[in-house]
């Protein structure tokens, strides 16, 4: 039973049918247009690519974190990074591509410019830490491998392999060391400006085959 | 006298606290420094003795190419020159007559007694008999083949094979009829040891056939068939030596059959006689300066060819230009 300011109103009455002739529901809406149809669905489209995009780029931002790196065709072997590091030794390590490597017996990153004998004495070795191992592989290749540990970045061996051989060592700055400072100490007197930012998840720069 | 009194005082004070600055900069960590032994120092090597070089700059040109590769010496005295994906035939003093145009790379080239042009492609070899006709291409040496030479004699071509460390033995139609240098103890082949793609040959005057054997630094004789002759050559900086891990990286012979030598790395264009006795130098490192000390550069090789009158041309890759010496006693 309907109820008009307090007072209740019998069905079928003729209170009610005045009720229903004054008081009247509000009229159901009609259906939108073909033009309003449409309109809503590109607005609701737009809004949920809007906020996708969004989504996206403050995701992509979370984790695009960059770490340092050295461009190998950029950096100029000048010792900087073996003494200008803030860790002692530095985080920059010489590292091998073996698929560029010629595994030669005499290797110009292994010896000395004039070594005495082919041999691994250390007076006929380059590098002055004994970083570099050498291990005889089917005659008369050897195989080179970099010892991290002892290794301190002098790119003393970058030289003799790039300017004799395929140039299969270079410098990479190592990344289980590197503590990514803000402002790199290396970076900052790099005179090759070999030294930039990459994204975390493509933390090397690895010299391929053919480049220069 | 007081106020130079203070002003003494003021210096002394001041001369102190840029000490001791200056003091704790060189204890930082970035102030260290490495001893000799870090260093890496070939400029002694970057010299030639004055009283070695036999030879001197008479002529040189542009080749017109951004990459010249290669240089080859036809039997008229033309000079062909191959780069970016062309050939141009030329004559002094650059000029030139013809130009064809190549599908790809090449990577050498060599003319026959009749004048027809042998191209080595990445893994084929075609034939030019006329610069207005497509060359025939002959069957690819496979898959892992990088050509790097090509010799052609009266019935035979010699094709390097960089990439699987081997000479293919063709006929002038491209049938393949054998195959040269693999290590082979019994028939006391010690096998070519090819580091980087530069492996050069030549037919010898004598009827042998001259293989570089770059990471042996040397010189390999072998007869058509495959038999290992006579070798030659040392590794070494010094100048009678190949230096580097790889050289000599392109050779050619002077029509006297004494040898022309051009080695990477370390630049050098030497004379040998012709049973390997180092006997002078044509081209120094000096002479090129772009080539040696350029850390960022990979060490590229300078082709080398020679003509009737026993001059020496370069394919100068920096410059893109070839370079024409000739014997001191000569110019």
């Amino acid at each position: 039973m309907p109820v008009v300011d307090g007072v209740r109103i019998a069905a079928g009455s003729q209170g009610a049918r005045q009720f229903s002739q004054t008081m009247t529901m509000p009229a159901p809406n009609p259906p939108p247009s073909r033009r309003q149809f449409l309109g809503n669905g590109f607005r609701g489209a737009f809004l949920f690519l809007l906020g996708s995009v969004t989504t996206l780029l403050a995701r992509r931002s979370r984790n695009q974190k960059t770490v340092w790196q050295i461009d190998p065709l950029k950096c100029v072997m000048c010792n900087n990074c073996a003494t200008q590091c803030v860790l002692q030794p530095s985080a920059v390590k010489c590292v091998q591509v073996y698929a560029m490597c010629g595994y030669c017996k005499l290797c110009t990153g292994y010896f000395e410019p004039e070594p005495n004998r082919l041999t691994t004495a250390a007076e006929n070795q380059v590098c002055p830490t004994g970083a570099i191992k050498r291990r005889a592989l089917e005659d008369p290749y050897y195989e080179y491998s970099i010892d991290e540990a002892l290794c301190i970045g002098c790119a003393k061996c970058v030289k003799g392999c790039v300017m004799f051989g395929n140039g299969s060592f270079f410098l990479q700055v190592r990344h289980d060391r590197c503590v990514n400072c803000n402002e790199c100490s290396i970076a900052l007197v790099c005179p090759g400006q070999a030294f930039m930012r990459v994204p975390s998840d493509e933390p090397y720069r690895l010299r391929e085959r053919g480049q220069a | 006298m007081r106020g130079l009194g203070w002003l003494g005082f003021g210096g002394a004070l001041g001369w102190i606290s840029g000490s001791a600055r200056a003091g704790k900069a060189a204890a930082e960590p970035g102030n260290r420094s490495l001893g000799p032994e870090f260093s890496y120092d070939l400029r002694g090597l970057g010299k030639t003795d004055p009283k070695l070089v036999q030879y001197q700059e008479s002529g040189r040109y542009a080749s017109g190419f951004k990459e010249l590769r290669c240089i080859a010496v036809g039997p008229g005295g033309q000079v062909y020159l191959a780069g970016d994906r062309a050939i141009k035939v030329c004559t002094e003093p650059g000029s030139v007559l013809h130009e064809i145009a190549l599908e790809e790379a090449p990577r050498c080239l060599a003319v026959g007694g009749d004048g027809a042009l042998y191209v080595g492609m990445k893994d084929h070899v075609q034939v030019h008999r006329s610069p207005d006709v497509p060359g025939a291409k002959w069957e690819t040496a496979g898959e892992n083949a990088v050509l790097t030479s090509v010799a052609v004699g009266e019935r035979d071509v010699f094709v390097a094979d960089a990439g699987n460390r081997q000479v293919l033995h063709c006929d002038l139609g491209g049938k393949l009829l054998g195959r040269i240098g693999k290590k082979d103890p019994a028939r006391n082949i010690p096998g070519f040891i090819v580091p980087s793609p530069y492996f050069d040959l030549a037919i010898g005057a004598e009827g042998l056939l001259w293989v570089a054997n770059p990471g042996q630094h040397r010189l390999e004789a072998y007869t058509f068939d495959g038999d290992f002759e006579i070798s030659w050559g040392e590794p070494s900086n010094a100048i009678a030596g190949f230096c580097g891990c790889c050289n000599p990286a392109h050779f050619a012979m002077l029509p006297d059959s004494r040898f022309v030598t051009s080695e990477k790395g370390l630049p050098r264009v030497k004379i040998y006689s012709r049973d390997g006795k180092f006997e002078g130098v044509v081209a120094g490192p000096e002479q090129f300066p772009k080539l040696i000390g350029n850390p960022r550069r990979a060490p590229v090789a300078i082709d080398v060819t020679v003509d009737s009158r026993g001059r020496v041309l370069l394919a100068d890759p920096i410059e893109n230009a070839v370079r024409i010496f000739t014997r001191l006693t000569e110019s």
